[in-house]
């Protein structure tokens, strides 16, 4: 039989339907259709809790057109025991008369785990029916890579949260901003994203990721908050975003080391002093240099401000009160001066170089209001223009989408109101900063103003059903203007304990849900065996359900993976066709649970076979035999990395783990040949 | 009629004989053993004809037999205190999936400490889990309730659980009345599941997920059904007096409706309390006993006439509620305080007595009843504690 044959007759079979809910690229759909239609007489079949039964039985759906009964977690072979025996009796009394088989279908949860006593009793007792185990190495909604997090130090790429770092969420009782311990980083892999826009805000997340919304309940009645998914939102609904972020005290620097004369290649120095914590003078000068302003290693340091510009008054004056610098060149259009100690220390406060580059640091947004409002005029009174007759409004223009992206959120931290990234391009010539520019280059751009508090004495009750947060001094509710597909993305999700909320681009989001079985593989980073820096992940080798089968003696076990569905099938058929218990397990890349993406499933599985992690065999009546010997078995790290839950165990440091992993795969192939040498 | 020397347990075992179950999974616990030891030799000697599934552990034992009633085999099984516990999560799904199975249980104590002897906590303890209970006096009633559960059960679609008590039933032999086979088969009939998964031209999805816009409607048809077993329950006890000549009731009323003083207890303890009861009313005291049989459901409204004299109520339980009081204690005040007329409420008494398989005495059931008569109710809360 070929695949072409294979599909025709799955799908005359049609004993499992579509419709079902399993992510994309699961591949336990193929599994089940495949084996359940390898039998030729109608097939009765339990199912443990799992993904399969899940994702293809809510009520009052189901995929199934075999008969099909799911009991609980534990006991999926206790119940295929209880069906079979049912049939011994009443074939016995004649009041049955056809063939059937028997089948199982089980997660590895609901055959390793807690669904191993009742398949060890199901086995010695040699009832005749087959169980499938699809493993997927684990029990099993994300945001896109470049979602900015408020956490304790400020903003921060998803990407650069840790593990135990504390991070603002929404106290859902007392409606307050609050700072919660994160208990995990995942990366998801790449899946599809949607972005949610509102008049102040937009982040992207895929579309079974939690937000919290206002639900009303109508007239009279008091509205409520609900965490709805992004595939539950509509346009027009009210989502909850931050509003404000009060810093608490100046920002303390790190002591950097200094440069003196007598270092290498330092001859002299001009004598400066360092702050020792932020200050609102300090602030505008940051600003100033974040708009203007350019460092060089060999200790220049310039900013482009005309004559007669506020910004070069201002600029002057603080280098000399905070730093006390002696010696300043101007010309018409440049200040500059030298000093390799306030290279470093500009350098240590994370703004990054170069004018596309420049980013507003995560330390930024811990400060007090009017230290925040000092950076942002200085950013003003360099890259940005307050337009007088529309009520103090402003714009800030820069080559940094990622700056603009941040002056944002920082605005919008001191409640102020702040209109969508708009995007200008600009061509080869034209003039900016008095100089010509080399190629083609987009501008990006925000306007923005003060907003004031609502009245809220005036007319209570009235502003409370307008706007559910009212009062609120931290949250507000926004008007959800679009939800648009924008392709695929790297994502990401934290694990936030307590409320299992974090606010990432300004918006309140739930955190996600997956845990360890005992059929995760050592090395595995998991929720409940998380990798960090003390601990790479799953500590066990996992247990070998195949040869606990073979301990109990049954007719038949086999290995199978999913890339090959003939060997799969023809397994299924034999396993039907036995007298007495057979037991199938199958390799099931989880795309979700092995962090990679969706459309790899079946690459991911061959990878696991051709590198002996999941060989393929049968053993037969008391035989054993290897289905496929790869010529040249490909190292264990080509499989592991393909998931990036593997990262910690593929790190140097863990050189010997992974040593030890290799070896472990080896020796347990080692033993198959010698079993099947017996 | 034939008389035969059984225990509680053999009796059991010889209704399911008779009744010829298709099915039986069973899995060894003091007190239950009887029961299933019994059963086996039957099947041994070919006296009947049931699959036996001996499993691991009793949640499999549970787990089978609701995957056997789930494919139209009349399937039973049995068990007692740690056995109940261990096979609790089940209960709910064989309620849930409306499989009515017939399950034996012989009352004993739960652990922590361990204890083998009679106590009521186990099955008390699932009293929410959607079974039916019945609570057994002796041998002779044990035969016939499980003969009579098999039909109520399978006319309610509602699990059973048949209760006696841990070795003072279960293990003493007694001359039992038995009924002719033929008559047992014919009153029981054949079992005519609701559905069936072996029925594979006709496939169905059991014990789909229901999410909450589906879950709420599909308990309440289970709800629903314990309104309809007091009819049904009726309705099998005219069947049965017509086939065997014997009456079954919801509870035994042994001068309790003529009572001003009533004691109500569970099962064997009655046999004694009786003794008592004789013994005072001979001295022209005004002394009743009420046993309830059937406990779940519990048919408030049917209470309200073997209590409508009643000044004084004592319900003496073998389970206790912590940080609360005896599940019968608290029917009973429901009962009275609903459902009640009498203008004046009677005094309602709860004692706890014979944990883990304590004996109480007739000296102190005549005690407790001499101190209400005299107005001066016994306080402690503990009868036969140790002080």
């Amino acid at each position: 039989m070929n695949t072409k044959e294979l599909a025709k007759r799955i799908d005359e079979k049609n004993t499992m339907v579509s419709g079902h809910r399993t992510c994309a690229g699961c591949p336990i759909a193929i599994i089940c259709r495949t084996v359940t239609s390898a039998s030729d007489i109608p097939v009765v079949c339990s199912s443990a809790t799992s993904c399969a039964e899940v994702t293809t039985t809510i009520y009052p759906q189901t995929s199934w057109n075999i008969p099909w009964i799911h009991s609980v977690f534990a006991n999926s072979a206790a119940t295929i025991s209880g069906i079979e025996t049912a049939y011994k009796a009443q074939k016995k009394k004649g009041k049955i008369k056809k063939d059937i088989n028997f089948l199982v279908i089980a997660g590895d949860g609901g055959s390793f785990d807690i669904g191993l006593q009742a398949l060890s009793g199901a086995l010695e007792r040699g009832h005749d029916f087959v169980f499938l185990c699809y493993d997927n190495e684990g029990y099993m909604n994300c945001l896109s890579k470049d979602s900015l997090i408020y956490t304790k130090e400020g903003l921060k790429k998803i990407t650069e949260i840790k593990v135990g770092e504390m991070v603002y969420a929404f106290d859902q009782k007392t409606q307050k901003l609050v700072l919660k311990k994160c208990s995990g980083v995942f990366n998801n892999g790449i899946k599809k994203v949607y972005e949610i826009e509102t008049l102040h805000h937009n982040i992207k997340a895929t579309g079974n990721h939690p937000f919290l919304v206002v639900k009303k309940n109508g007239r009279g009645k008091e509205n409520e908050l609900v965490w709805k998914t992004i595939e539950e939102l509509k346009k027009g609904e009210q989502i909850i975003t931050l509003k404000r972020l009060k810093g608490e005290k100046p920002f303390t620097f790190e002591k950097i080391k200094l440069s003196k004369k007598g270092d290498y290649k330092v001859n002299c120095i001009n004598e400066i002093k360092l702050p020792k914590e932020s200050t609102t003078e300090l602030m505008l000068l940051l600003g100033l240099y974040v708009g203007d302003g350019w460092i060089r290693e060999k200790g220049e340091i310039g900013f482009a401000l005309p004559e007669g510009t506020v910004g070069r008054d201002k600029c002057i004056s603080a280098f000399k009160n905070i730093f006390g610098v002696k010696k300043i060149t101007t010309d018409k259009y440049y200040v500059s001066l030298n000093s390799i100690n306030i290279v470093k220390f500009i350098e240590s406060l994370g703004f990054n170089k170069g004018a596309k580059n420049k980013i507003i640091p995560s330390w930024i947004y811990t400060l007090p209001d009017i230290q925040k409002e000092a950076f942002i005029e200085g950013l003003l009174l360099s890259d940005g223009y307050i337009y007088k007759k529309k009520k103090d409004s402003c714009r800030f223009v820069s080559a940094s989408k990622e700056l603009v992206q941040r002056l944002r959120l920082l605005l919008q931290t001191l409640n102020y109101r702040v209109g969508k990234i708009t995007v200008q391009k600009k061509e080869k010539g034209t003039m900016v900063v008095y100089r010509p520019l080399l190629k083609d280059a987009e501008y990006y751009s925000i306007c923005f103003s003060k907003k004031d508090d609502w009245n809220i004495d005036k007319y209570p009750f009235q502003y409370k059903y307008q706007n559910f947060l009212i009062g609120n001094q931290n949250f507000d509710t926004e008007i959800i203007k679009s939800i648009t597909e924008v392709g695929k993305e790297q994502t990401f999700d934290l694990r936030v304990e307590g409320e299992h909320n974090f606010i990432a681009d300004g918006f309140v989001v739930h955190n996600t849900g997956n845990q360890r079985s005992s059929a995760t593989p050592k090395g595995a980073s998991t929720t409940t065996t998380p990798s960090g820096s003390s601990s790479f992940g799953k500590m066990e080798f996992s247990k070998d359900l195949a040869k606990i089968a073979m301990a109990h003696n049954v007719p038949y076990v086999a290995q199978a993976n999913t890339h090959n569905l003939i060997d799969l099938y023809n397994k299924a058929q034999k396993a039907f066709a036995k007298k007495g218990p057979a037991v199938i397990v199958v390799f099931a890349a989880c795309p979700t649970n092995m962090k990679a993406p969706s459309e790899q499933t079946i690459a991911i599985s061959k990878l696991a076979t051709e590198s002996n992690f999941w060989p393929l065999y049968e053993y037969e009546d008391g035989k054993l035999t290897i289905n496929y010997k790869p010529e040249k078995r490909i190292a264990i790290e080509e499989f592991l990395k393909t998931q990036t839950k593997f990262k910690e165990v593929l790190k140097p440091k863990n050189k010997e783990i992974l040593k030890s992993i290799q070896e472990e795969i080896d020796k347990r192939f080692n033993d198959l040949l010698k079993l099947e040498k017996l | 009629m034939t008389r035969l020397g059984l225990t509680g347990g053999e009796a059991i075992a010889y209704a399911f004989k008779q009744i010829g179950v298709d099915v039986f999974s069973m899995y060894p616990i003091t007190p239950q053993t009887p029961i299933i030891e019994s059963f086996s030799r039957f099947v041994a000697n070919g006296e009947v004809d049931t699959e036996v599934i001996r499993t691991e552990s009793e949640h499999s034992a549970l787990s089978a037999t609701i995957g056997a009633c789930a494919s139209g085999a009349r399937s039973v099984t049995a068990t007692s205190s740690q056995g109940l516990l261990y096979m609790f999560e089940m209960l709910s799904v064989a309620s849930g999936l409306r499989l009515p199975i017939v399950m034996p249980v012989a009352n004993r104590a739960i652990s922590a400490p361990i204890n083998i002897h009679c106590d009521h906590s186990d099955s008390m303890s699932a009293l929410d889990q959607g079974w039916m209970q019945v609570y057994c006096e002796t041998a002779q009633e044990a035969y016939e309730m499980t003969i009579f559960s098999q039909k109520l059960s399978e006319k309610c679609y509602l699990p059973i659980m048949v209760c006696i008590d841990g070795f003072f039933t279960s293990h003493n032999l007694i001359p039992v009345n038995v009924f002719e086979d033929k008559k047992v088969k014919d009153f029981v009939g054949e079992f005519k599941p609701a559905y069936n998964l072996l029925d594979t031209d006709k496939p169905i999805t059991v014990g789909a997920l229901a999410l909450p816009d589906t879950y709420f409607e599909i308990r309440k048809e289970m709800f629903d059904a314990f309104l309809e077993v007091k009819s049904n329950y009726l309705s099998v006890a005219k069947d049965f007096k017509k086939s065997f000549g014997k009456e079954i009731n919801f509870y035994e009323d042994y001068f309790s409706s003529n009572s001003e003083t009533v004691l109500i207890v569970l099962s064997s303890t009655a046999q004694n309390a009786k003794n008592v009861v004789d013994k005072l009313r001979s001295q022209k005291k005004d002394v009743g006993l009420l046993r309830p049989i059937l406990y779940r459901p519990f048919l408030y409204e049917e209470y309200i006439k073997p209590l409508s004299k009643a000044k004084n109520i004592i319900v003496l339980e073998r389970s206790e509620g912590p940080g609360s009081f005896s599940p019968i204690y608290k029917d009973i005040v429901l009962t009275i305080f609903n459902h009640g007329n009498a203008k004046e409420k009677p005094n309602i008494y709860n004692h706890v007595f014979g944990l883990g398989g304590r004996e109480i005495s007739e000296k102190e059931i005549e005690e407790i009843l001499i101190s209400v008569l005299n107005k001066k109710p016994i306080k402690k809360r503990y009868i036969g504690i140790k002080e």
